[in-house]
This record gives C-alpha cells, structure tokens and sequence, in this order.
C-alpha cells in the first residue's frame, strides 16, 4: 500500500481542487481514515419500494470488500449511491472522506466504476475511451498514456485497443472497463458485478485479471457479485446482503467458520424439522442446523459424519441423498435467509 | 486485509480532476468525434440545406412569383429555411443523448468529477458547431443561386447573434425532451412539433402579417419568429420588415435589440431547464 504521508501539504497534482490537509493514502493530519465509510445509508425509491434499508459498514484503505447477495438485495443501489448516480434517501457516506452528497465531485474525484452493463462509446476506439476518462480525471498527456499503455498491456487488450470498442467480445469489453476505472488510480473502485453475463472461460480469465491487478494496484475496492466464488477468491470481508439489509460481515474465513469444517447435507422423508431436532437432541446438531423444504443441513463442527449417520440410522429417519461437504458461503447466506443465492438471484 | 498491502505497487498519480474548460472542451470533443467521426457524417446533415438552397427556394420563387416588394424571395425563403434547418439538426443531436443513455457511456459520464451541467454544455457546443456549418452552405449557395444578399458588419452581428441564440434555445428544447421521454419512438415522435410546426407559422415562407390575425399574434412569442426577422434584417432586408411585423415600431434597431432579447431570454431559460432536467433524470 502507498504509505506516503502528506501531512499539511497539499497535493502538487490536483490543480487545488483538493483541500490540502488530505494525503494521498486517505489520511487527515496523520490519522488514517476509512477508503469507504457508510452511515445508516437508505434508499427508498419512488413508489415506496426500500431498495437499501438504513445499511452501515466501513471499508479499510487497500482492503477488498465484497457486497454479497442475489439480483434484488440493495447492491447496486449501495453502488449506486456511493458513486453519486442514485441520491440517498437518508444516512450518509464518503469516499476518503469526502461526502458522496455534500462533495460529490470530490468523491468522483478519488473513485472509479466499472458498471455492471457495458457503458462505453462503442463507436469510439479502445484507446479513445480511455483516453477520455483520464483527461475527466486530469490525467492527461504523457502521464496518461504512460499509464494506459501500462494498463493495455496489463489487461491484455494491445492488439485491439485502436479498434472501435463495437468489435469487441464481452469480454474484452469488460477487460476495457477495468482498465479504464485504472487510468485515473482510484483510491476506491467500484466493480459492480464484473463478470455477470459472460461464459465460464471468460469469466475465469476476467477474475485473473482483477487478481492480478489487486496485487499491483494500490487501491480499495468494493466489488458485488452473486457469485460466491468472486467473494471468496477477491474479497478480504464480505457483507452479506439480502433484502436490503446486512446480514453478515465479516471475513470469508471467518463467515466459514462459523459452519465448521464439513457440512452434512440429506433430503428428508417426513418432518425435516423433526429430523433436526432429533439430531440436536443426540447433541450432534447445533443451533445453526437448519431445514428448508425437506433439505437438511447440519454444520458438523467437532462432530463426525458418522455419528450424524448414526442418528439418522437410530431415530429411523427416511433419508436421501446424503452428503458431506466443505460449507460455501451459500450455507452461510441460507443459513442466515433461508434461501440460496443462486435461487435468488 | 489483503495481499495488496505487501505487493509492491506501480507508482499512482494522485487522483484529480479536470479544470471545468478543460472538462467542456473534453465532453465537446467526445461528442464531436461520436457525431462527425467520418466524412459521411459531416456530408449527410449538408444535404438538406443545399437542397433547400439551390432547388426549394429557387423553385418556390418561380411558383409564386416572389413577395411583390424589394426583398429578393429566393433570399427570403433561404434564410427563412434556416428556421427547418437549425430545430431539425438540434432534435437529431437530442437523440444523442437517449443513445447515451440506453448504449453509451453516460453513466460513466455521470461518475466523472465534473459537474452535470458540463455534459449538457459539451452537447450544446457541438451543436452549434454543426448548426454553424449548415447555416453557412444554406446561405452561401444560396447566394450563388442568385439570392440577394446585403451583408455588412452590423448584418452579421445580428445574423449571428439570431443564430446562436436560436440554436442555444432549441437544443435546449432538444435536451429537455430527450432527458424527460425514455424511449426513442417518443422522442422521434415529438419531432414534427417541436422541429417542423414552428417553421410554418413563424414567417419563414412568407412573411407572418399574410396569416390570419389570431396566428400572427402566436407567432409573435415563438422565439423563431424574432429569429428570422433578426437574421433576415442582417442579411437581406435593412429597413427590417419582418421586426416591424412583429413590434410595430419606428426604431428598427430598437426592434432589434427587443427581438434579441426574446431569443436571448428562450435561450437563457431552455438551457436552464434542460441543465436541470438533465441532472434529475439522470439521478434516481
């Protein structure tokens, strides 16, 4: 991370825009201060429809923080509001301290987006949509192309980037995006679903080069997905999102571990209720078991599958399709909403 | 907390901004290069006023005779296509904006650290510049069609002046329209009376005093009307008839400066609104 301290100076390349106490790693008289900082943030559309419920949460300088949940959640929204697009109901937030409703060209100043549509000038060429939003930034001349040839190189797109974005794959598309939330070295960039709608392959690729672009960028990111292996792979803490409202936040680790290691998992004959009681009343399920329909899943914790099966086998329960597993944070989003994500989305 | 706080990490310009003239001149040139990226571009929206110059005035001059006064009708109706030139090009440029919306970049416009207003202003500073372009081929192939023309300094501040503002105001109108309807077919739909109406009722075939008394006074507070008169008092008629048609008075300069005042108020007030409107269509 960019350790460079400014105290009291100002910043020689922001033309004095900026007020001149705050350095360039997010830092007010010495004292770090969040990348991203939301305050009983609320978003209630017209026709009173609550799309963000009064959320709260904070975002370290150079952490990856991942918003999770299905199409529907408050997600974009939350994104929405934090780059300026969507004006908050209630609440409040900033951007290395600057207020996204009292600064907002402050706030845009030190953040980038990549959208989870395709918003580029397809008629124009790679280089050109680039080149625009760095003199949009002020990064301009030498500087900026310096930085787009870095970046061109890095998501891979050197042979097409003088063509008209229009011939582009989807996925070359969106390699663009990314490069061009870097021209301008967002303190904050916001990734908004950066792989939905592209295939398997691309997808893998494209989480490659968000991979590999964390590691040599200095920069917070907040990226949502439904996808929970984008969270687990890209992110430092998670908020689990669902209905507008967080319902976890955390590390993926951490949400993990509240499962334990292994995860019993079996389809139910009858009352799947009763099947978790009977299990809890043996000790070997926990508060956390739950039921859905006829689905049962019982984090093992300490315990093994085998005395889970021996329950099973002792209380006589009529069971199918019983596995053991590794939890995802899907047991965890269930746990918590009682649905999947893959079924809400 | 990630890996990113070990890697080593390229060096980062500190993010900033754009100066505002810098920012405009940025959003102009965007939508400059979007609009007129090919030689076809710029050819196609010259087709319409070289038609209307060298075969429509022309053709109606020999139809109806011509005005029966000292004005030159060839003249008259191509100056007075100005008033179909300027709103059809400033609708079509409005469009731009509903394809920003729908396929564009706007949103990553809207995330950029320049105020809104710039992204309005970027669009209206292109439009003017196509505007100027088939203004000028309207009027010069005109003039070498054989209209009469009596261009002298002061003419062609007031032609000018006319034209700016007129253009500033219907791009204005175009804007607006194009933030406050969602698709397309509405938006094309609102052309004819917004771009077209207008152009038969404010003089520009014939002089607004052969309407019907009630349509006159209507075309007096179209903006176009004051236009016209403006643009054709700089260029072909000097004892300023068509002002006269609309105020009634004896000081034509005077009739002037009230006429640019109206487009000048048009102007001030459609910019305004389609700033606004604009910025609150564009948030949710």
């Amino acid at each position: 991370m960019n350790k460079l301290k400014l105290k009291g100076i100002a910043d020689p390349t922001t033309n004095g825009h900026r007020p001149a106490l705050r350095s360039v790693d997010g830092r007010v008289d010495g004292i770090e201060i969040p990348a991203v900082e939301v305050l009983r943030l609320r978003k209630t559309y017209p026709g009173g429809v609550e799309a963000v419920k009064g959320i709260d949460f904070e975002v370290a300088p150079g952490e990856v923080f991942g918003l999770l949940g299905p199409n529907g959640a408050g997600k974009s929204t939350t994104i929405g509001m934090l780059t300026t697009t969507v004006k908050p109901t209630s609440g409040s937030a900033r951007l290395a301290g600057y207020d996204v409703a009292t600064e907002p060209l402050l706030a845009r100043s030190v953040s980038s987006v990549v959208f989870q549509d395709a918003v580029v000038d397809g008629a124009l060429s790679g280089r050109a949509n680039l080149e625009l939003h760095g003199r949009l930034w002020g990064v301009a001349g030498a500087q900026a192309n310096r930085r787009i040839a870095d970046l061109v190189g890095a998501v891979g797109l050197s042979e097409l980037i003088d063509r008209p974005v229009s011939s582009y794959s989807g996925g070359q598309r969106r390699r663009l995006e990314i490069a061009r939330a870097l021209v301008s070295a967002p303190r904050v960039l916001f990734l908004d679903e950066p792989t939905v709608g592209l295939d398997p392959r691309i997808r893998h690729e494209l989480l490659d080069v968000i991979v590999g672009l964390r590691n040599r960028e200095a920069m917070t990111i907040v990226v949502t997905t439904h996808y929970l292996d984008e969270a687990q792979r890209l992110c430092d803490r998670v908020a689990i999102i669902h209905q507008g409202e967080i319902v976890a936040l955390d590390s993926p680790q951490a949400l993990l571990a509240g499962l334990g290691r292994e995860i019993l998992e079996f389809r139910v004959t009858g009352s799947a209720e009763a099947a978790v009681g009977a299990l809890r009343d043996h000790g070997v399920a926990h508060g956390d078991s739950f039921s859905i329909g006829a689905r049962v899943t019982v984090p093992l914790h300490e315990h093994a599958a085998t005395e889970a099966l021996a329950v099973i086998d002792s209380e006589r329960l009529r069971v199918s399709e019983i596995a053991t597993r590794v939890p995802t944070l899907d047991d965890v989003y269930l746990q918590l909403t009682g649905a999947r994500i893959d079924d809400a989305a | 907390m990630s890996a990113i706080a070990e890697a080593p990490s390229i060096p980062l310009p500190a993010p900033a901004r754009a100066r505002p003239a810098r920012a405009l001149l940025t959003l102009a040139k965007r939508r400059a290069s979007l609009t007129s990226k090919t030689p076809r571009q710029i050819a196609v929206p010259l087709l319409g006023p070289a038609l209307l110059a060298l075969v429509v005035a022309p053709a109606l001059k020999v139809a109806t005779g011509g005005l029966h006064s000292h004005i030159d009708y060839t003249s008259f109706v191509g100056v007075g296509a100005v008033g179909l030139v300027i709103p059809l090009s400033c609708v079509f440029a409005g469009l731009s904006v509903l394809v920003d919306r729908h396929s564009g970049a706007q949103r990553e416009l809207l995330a950029a650290p320049v105020r809104r207003a710039y992204l309005v202003l970027g669009n209206l500073v292109v439009a003017i510049g196509l505007a100027a372009l088939q203004v000028t081929v309207l009027i010069g192939l005109s003039a070498i069609r054989g209209g009469t023309f009596h261009i002298t300094g002061a003419g062609v501040g007031w032609f000018v002046a006319a034209t700016l503002l007129f253009t500033v105001f219907m791009y204005g109108v175009a804007e607006t329209l194009a933030s406050r309807v969602t698709k397309q077919e509405d938006y094309v739909g609102a052309t004819p009376a917004v771009a077209i109406l207008p152009f038969f009722l404010a003089g520009a075939l014939y002089p607004i005093s052969a309407m019907p008394g009630a349509l006159t006074a209507i075309a007096k507070a179209f903006p176009l009307t004051h236009a016209l008169a403006l643009m054709r008092y700089g260029f072909i008629d000097p004892s300023g008839k068509g002002l006269h048609d609309i105020w009634g008075m004896h000081n034509v300069t005077g009739e002037a400066w009230l006429s640019v005042g109206v487009v000048a108020l048009w102007a001030v007030a459609l910019t305004a609104i389609s700033i606004r409107t604009f910025s609150r269509s564009a948030v949710s």
